[in-house]
This record gives C-alpha cells, structure tokens and sequence, in this order.
C-alpha cells in the first residue's frame, strides 16, 4: 500500500479522531463524577448539532456563531434531564431500593425519545450546512488539509484544555473533583452534592454543544447519528480510561486513525469491526483503558 | 419465591386463584384463532407471543442475575442462519436445522459469557453490544464465508415449498401460531423448573451479592455461563422460528440491536427476575408498537419508540420491579378482602 | 498432621506488607481466637484461607490437603466456611431462602435443602425471621443470618470475622452461646473479634497478630498473653514488663 495514501490516511485520521476524543470528554466526565453511563450521549450530540442547523437554515447565522446558542441551550437541557430524571434515580439507587441497571435503561429510554422525537418533527434525511469556504484547504507541507475539519480538530483539542483547566484551577472544579473522589466527603465538607451533578452533567453536554457547531460545515446530521458517535465515545472512553481527559483526547485519536487507516482496506462500515475489536480487548484485557485510573 | 408449602388461607386462596386465571388464560390462548378473523390481527398476536419467548429467554440469563446484555440478538441471527443455510444447501428440515442452530448459538452464548462474565455493570452491556455488532457488520459485508453463499446485507430467502409441515412451512398462519405458543409454553416451564433449583438459587444469590455467593460454594463462572447456554440456545431457537415465519433472514432484522434492545425492554418492564414479568412486558409493548407503527407510521416515523421510550423511563422511575409488582399486589388485596 | 494448617504466609498490596510470614495451626475441635489492632492483617489473613485471593508466599494446609490459591467455592466444597465482616446478605431474597442457598453446596434436592434450612433457622433463633426479606433485617440479624448461611454449607472449620461488633451485651452473651453449640456440633472455629470478653471468653487458644505478623500464640489465660495483646493494642510504652 502506498506510504502516502496510508499518511494522509493517517492524518484524516488523527482530525476525525480528535473530534471524537472531544464528543466522548462529556461522557468520560460524567461517569467520572457521578457513575452514571450516559447511553443517551449520542442523542445530546444530535441535537446539539441541529440547533446551528437550523438556525442557519431559517436566519442564515454562521454554525461558528450559534456556539454561543448551542453551548448554554445543551447546558440546560443536560442539568435539567439530570434534575429532574436522574437525580431520583440516583437517590433510590444508592438507598439499595433499585435494580442495578435502571439508570442505563433509563438513559437507554431517553435515548429512543430524543432520536424519534427527532425523527418525527424533523424526517429522517441527512442535512448539511453549505458554507462558502468549506471545501477550502490549506496547504502545510505535502498535507493539505480541509479548513472546516482543521478548525474543529483544533477546537477539540482547545475544549479539552479548556475543561482541564476549569476542573483544575477553579473552585467548581474543585468541587467537582472531589465530589468524583468521594461523594460523601465532599458533601460533608459543604459541597451541594446534587447541584454538582446537575452542573456536572449539564457541563458535558454543553461541551458536546460546542464541538456541534463545528462538525456542522462537514458533517451531515440527521436523527440517526446520535446512536453512531454514542457507541463510537463509548470506545474512546474505553479505551482512554473513566475520568480521563487526556485519555479521552488519545482513545479517540486512537479510533480516528483505526477507522481511518482501516477503511483503506475494507469498507468504510467494516471498518468499524476493527474498533469493536479493540474495544472488547480493551475491555478483557486491561480494563482500566490506555490511560485511566482503576474503575 | 419462598420454599414455603401450599397451605390453606390467605395465601393458599392466592395460589388456587392464580391456577383459575391461568387455566383461563392457557384456553383463551388456545381458542385465540378461532377467535380471531382478522389476519393482521392474528400476525400481531404471533409477533406478540413470538417476543414473548425472547423475553422469557433472555429473563434466563439477564433477569436472574441482574446483568443487561443487549447484545441477545446475536443468538437469534446466528441460529437462524445456521438453519437457513442447512435448508438451502442440504435440504435438512428446519425442524432438525432448529436445534443446530441453537446449538451453535449457544457455543456462541458460552464463548461470550466467559470474557463478559467477568466485568460488571454497564461494561458487560457495551461488551455485548459489541460483539453482537461485530457477528453483524460482518455478516452484512461478508457475502461469502468458506464457500458458503451468504448474501450479505442482501440475506438470505428461504425456497418457498409451499404448504410442506415437515419441512417448517406452512400455507396458513395458524401452525405458525400454535408452534410459538408452544415454544413460550416450554420456555416458562424451563423458568419455572430453573427457579425452584439450584441454579435459580444461585443466580439470584449471584444477583444479591457475588462475592457472598461464591463463599458459601456458588462456582458464579460455572452457573452464569450455564443460565447462559440455556438462554443462548432458547433465544437461537426463537431466531429460526423467525426465519422460518417470514421465510427471509438478514443480518439488520434478526441480528439488529433494536431487537436486542426491545427484548430486555419487555423483560424488564414487565418484570425481571420472574416467570410472567417477561410475557406482561411483551403484551403490553409489542401491540402498542405495531399499532402505533400502521396508524401513524406514515405521518409520524418512530412513534412507536418514543412510546417505547417512555414507557420505559416511567416504569424504571415509578415501578423499578416491573408492572408484575402492582398486578401482585392487587391479586393479594382482592384475596385478603375474601 | 494438624487439622488445619497455615506455613509462612505473606502478602502484600503493592508497598504495604499486610502479612508477613505468619503460621499456626488449628486443632480439630478448638476455638482459636485472632487478635490484633485495626490494620493488624487478621482479615487479609482470612481472605487467604478462604480463597478469596491466593497469598504472595506460603501454604495453607487442611486436613493434610494443600489448599492454597483455590477459589472460594472450592475451599467452601472441601469444608471450610466463613462470614465477612460487612455482611453480604442477598438483598431480595427471603431469610430462608438465603440459608437455602448455603445448604444447596451439599445437596441438590429442595426438600432435603429445605428442611437443612429450617434447622439452621432453629439452631440460630432465626425462626420468626422466616419470610423476612434480607434487606429488612437489622445489622445483628445480618450477621446471624451470615452465620447461617455459613453454618448451612455443613463446614468443618468456620472461619467468623467479628460477629458481635455492634452488639448490645445481651446480643454477645447469645452469641457466645451459639458459637459454643455450634463447636459442640463438632465444628472447629478460627474466630476474629474485637470485644474482649467475647474472644477470650470463648477461645482455646489465641493468636496475637500486628503489623501482619504473629506476636504470640497461646491460652487466653496466660499472663505472657495478656501483655502481649495489651502491648499490640496499646503499645509498647503502656506496658510495664515488670507488672507481669
């Protein structure tokens, strides 16, 4: 095989990946904090998705600019599913009255709604945003690359930094830190245990608002993506460790280039086989991911 | 499903009120195409019972020790291929072809349950997700396997051969009908004698605490991947019944997750862990579904699941045990009030 | 050959030696209490004999058999049965129903298994607790019905991790009396405990554990004991060698 297909492969790759790395960050965080395996994930990415396309669609505005719409939109929405929908679970969960399981059906319910309530109100036909300087590329070395993709990878990687500096340096994110620890002890050192949550989830799907916008200019959306990129960030999350934003970034970069690399051999769906592969080694063999801590 | 003797009173009345309804139910199930003129109708009540046996399989190995896998799907397509394609390249009758294919599912079965058997939680869920999405991709891009045609996403038909009993296929829905009840009859019976042995005994012990099971002598790998063999085996049956009904079988209907997803959702909303949960779940969902798809299916695509949906978020918050809990509930208050 | 046996066993959890090249032995028929502070290795030492994880060095001998590294279930099979420490009742499932799944380790007929049941449910007082659901039951009934469950494997050799912690005095006085019957029905005990009276009240011998390693190994009486424990416990600075 040509070293220069498999490069530019590679490269694709490693873009796409980061991108991934960035949708399943939301996930990795959520379970991180409060334990909860979030199926509905990819549905919140759907609709993160739709609001700058329809914005575009019906006022024209530039899916960059609708970030600031999206992003807060996808924060609400998040704490008040995890308020109003969650939080009792958790409640009951921990007080033992419940059946293990329950708040994965119960996510895995939310799911169905949000994709056919999409499905519904929307049509199941894929839809794009037409920008005008989208098929435009840069040329760095012998790569060129795709300006549209190029932006989002970057702003991938700034979302990543961005989030590890707010849980790092900033008193909520201290708060969330330690509520991830322990959450008796932080609720016994004055932390409002439930409010973390809400902010905790609603935080990781407004990160997925963000990374939205961006994917837009390139990527088709439709009702039906959520269930893709909702498995694809439970690969990434598995293979770069619970909790981990760094190994989230790598495990999707990881996945971006597996995908990449091996749809010059097979087909593009068959690529796939290659990350549910990885994905179940992973997970026998070395539970705790490329990168992450003891689950 | 305390060891407690039939005696009489409060909770003996209970009993012998249960063995009416039932003996009730059993013949109206049995007059059920007499009854019935509608064809349409009919074909909903053989969906309905036909997810109910899926159900009461997957109740075997999931419901009792508390595990999800949404991957069971897996066995249903695998069986249902094994027999297909007996029948197509040698002739065997699927009622032969039937077992093959569940043994093979249930080789399958075990060969999964033993890596996944061993994480917990939502980990052993993705897990059979996973491989269940594997055997499917693959299957969808593969038309060709050692020789043997597989058709890909194309699937496979199954030669019509008209109104042939002993080769599975029939002209009229009514044996379809009566073959499935029978298969739901034998899986509830297998329930029940799996409940009231040891190994119901230490699956739910395994389902309480594993680590307190296995001190008292509960070898967990051993009796999980037993449930699992039987589960594996009762689902690969189902999938042939399918094949077999609708004489076509492809990797998207009969190894999808969707199926795999709908089935543990009857189960547990119905009610894990028992022997009627699982079929409660799938007379409630299945005909709601398939109506919801005919009336409104044009205008509206995927009503049904949003139903499905929510059925599911308000049973997991406001009846985390299963519809069967309330149904318990009253049918103890009606005899306490005699 | 000694009825049950433990040579040199060690193990560590990466840098912290929990224990530390320790052997006794247990003679058919005795009690032999375990003591030591919190942290002291008694229930890493427990884990071992059970099964639960293999230890880094050492053998375990039963019955001149060596059983070391062999799963729980196994180890349960052969003859010996242990309680943990935080109960691990199974939720959902009646309180006979929990025995019942100890007394399926020797039989698989339910009527056989059933009766098994009901007699381990007399044996321990548990009988009113009959249908009660083992989520509803208080801390000292859970570990009574941990007990059960263990007794109703028919064990040789019961391993108990602190079954009176929380007991009111009248709870431990019961208790003792159970654990008495429970050797009169010819079953050896290896019995880990805090409360004092209890453990040298009840043992044949004692073993003093600290810092995973074995400090002395003898009667309850003897004043070479008492120091030693008092000196385990409380440490070297309280103890006057010239008291005993």
């Amino acid at each position: 095989m040509d070293p220069i297909i498999i490069g530019v492969a590679v490269v694709n790759g490693l873009m796409i990946g980061g991108i991934y790395g960035a949708v399943a960050l939301g996930l990795s965080l959520i379970f991180g904090v409060m334990r909860v395996i979030n199926f509905a994930h990819g549905s919140f990415l759907m609709v993160g998705m739709f609001i700058p396309y329809w914005l575009w669609k019906l006022f024209g505005v530039n899916p960059y600019l609708s970030v600031v719409v999206a992003a807060p939109a996808l924060f609400f929405l998040g704490y008040m599913v995890q308020s109003v929908v969650i939080a009792p679970l958790i409640r009951r969960e921990r007080a033992l009255v419940l059946e293990p399981v329950s708040v994965l059906m119960l996510t895995a319910g939310l799911t169905w709604i949000m994709d056919n309530l999409a499905l519904m109100f929307f049509g199941p036909n894929f839809r794009a945003v037409q920008l005008d300087f989208a098929l435009n590329t840069i040329q760095i070395g012998i790569l060129s690359m795709n300006v549209t993709r190029l932006l989002a990878f970057i702003m991938s990687i700034l979302v990543a930094i961005g989030l590890s500096m707010f849980l790092a340096k900033t008193d909520l994110g201290r708060a969330i830190r330690s509520t991830a620890q322990n959450r008796d002890a932080a609720a016994l050192c004055g932390i409002n245990v439930s409010k973390v949550y809400n902010i905790t989830f609603g935080l990781g799907c407004a990160t997925l608002g963000i990374v939205a916008c961006f994917m837009i200019p390139f990527y088709y959306v439709s009702p039906s993506v959520g269930l893709g990129f909702g498995i694809r960030s439970f690969i990434v999350v598995v293979l770069g460790g619970i909790g981990s934003i760094p190994g989230s970034i790598l495990g999707g970069l990881v996945l971006g280039v597996v995908e990449s690399v091996g749809g010059q051999f097979v087909t593009a769906t068959s690529a796939s086989l290659f990350s549910f592969i990885i994905f179940i080694g992973v997970l026998v063999f070395k539970p705790t991911g490329l990168m992450g801590k003891k689950v | 499903m305390s060891g407690a003797q039939i005696s009489s009173g409060p909770a003996g009345s209970s009993k012998s009120l249960k063995y009416i309804i039932g003996i009730a139910v059993f013949a109206l199930f049995l007059a059920a195409p007499l009854l019935i003129t509608s064809e349409y109708i009919l074909h909903i009540l053989i969906m309905t019972v036909y997810f109910a046996y899926l159900a009461v399989s997957w109740n075997i190995i999931c419901g009792y020790v508390g595990q999800l896998s949404l991957g069971h799907s897996i066995f249903s397509g695998i069986a249902g291929y094994v027999s297909v394609l007996l029948f197509i390249d040698t002739g065997l009758s699927p009622w032969i072809g039937m077992f093959i294919g569940g043994l093979f599912a249930m080789m399958v079965g075990v060969a999964i349950g033993y890596p996944c058997f061993r994480l917990r939680g939502p980990y052993f869920t993705l897990t059979t997700i996973a491989f269940a999405e594997l055997v499917r991709i693959w299957l969808e891009n593969t038309d060709e396997f050692l020789g043997v045609q597989l058709k890909g996403a194309m699937g496979l038909l199954v030669p019509l051969r008209g109104d042939a009993p002993a080769l599975f296929q029939f002209t009229g829905k009514e044996p379809y009908y009566y073959t499935i009840l029978a298969m739901l009859l034998i899986a509830m019976a297998i329930t029940f004698w799996v409940e009231r042995s040891r190994l119901g005994y230490y699956l739910k012990a395994i389902k309480g605490d594993q680590d307190g099971a296995e001190a008292i002598g509960v070898n967990s790998t051993k009796y999980m991947l037993t449930a699992m063999a039987i589960s594996s085996f009762l689902t690969g049956l189902g999938g042939c019944y399918y094949a077999q009904l609708f004489r076509y079988i492809n990797p998207e209907r009969n190894m999808g997750i969707d199926i795999s997803i709908e089935t543990a959702l009857m189960a547990i909303v119905g009610g894990q862990g028992t022997i009627i949960g699982p079929v409660l779940g799938a007379f409630l969902l299945t005909p709601t579904g398939e109506l919801a798809r005919s009336f409104f299916g044009g205008a509206l695509p995927g009503l049904h699941l949003v139903i499905y949906g929510l059925v599911l978020v308000l049973v997991v918050i406001f009846l985390p045990k299963g519809l069967i809990s309330p149904l318990r509930y009253l049918i103890r208050k009606g005899v306490d009030r005699k | 050959m000694a009825f049950f046996e433990i040579k040199g066993i060690s193990k560590s959890f990466g840098g912290l030696k929990a224990v530390d090249n320790l052997s006794f032995h247990i003679e058919k028929g005795e009690i032999l209490g375990l003591i030591g502070p919190n942290g002291a290795g008694k229930t890493t030492a427990f884990n071992m004999i059970a099964g639960y994880f293999p230890p880094d060095k050492g053998e375990i001998l039963f019955k001149g058999e060596n059983i070391t590294g062999q799963r729980p279930w196994t180890v349960c099979e052969k003859g010996i049965a242990r309680t943990f420490q935080l109960s691990k009742p199974f939720g959902e499932m009646t309180v006979i129903d929990n025995i019942m799944v100890g007394a399926f380790a020797r039989s698989r007929r339910r009527e056989q298994v059933y009766r098994k049941a009901e007699e381990i449910l007399e044996l321990t007082g548990m009988t009113p607790l009959r249908d009660v659901e083992a989520h509803n039951l208080t801390a000292t009934d859970r570990k009574k019905l941990e007990l059960g469950r263990a007794l109703a494997t028919d064990p040789e050799l019961l391993l108990m991790d602190e079954v009176v912690a929380g007991a009111t005095p009248q709870e431990a006085d019961a208790m003792m009396k159970l654990i008495r019957r429970i050797r009169d029905n010819n079953v050896t005990i290896l019995i880990v405990e805090h409360v004092m009276k209890v453990i040298m009240g009840l043992s044949d011998r004692v073993v003093v554990l600290n810092y995973g390693k074995k400090l002395v190994d003898c009667p309850p009486g003897e004043a070479a004991c008492n120091v030693e424990v008092l000196k385990a416990y409380l440490g070297e600075r309280y103890v006057n060698p010239s008291d005993s």
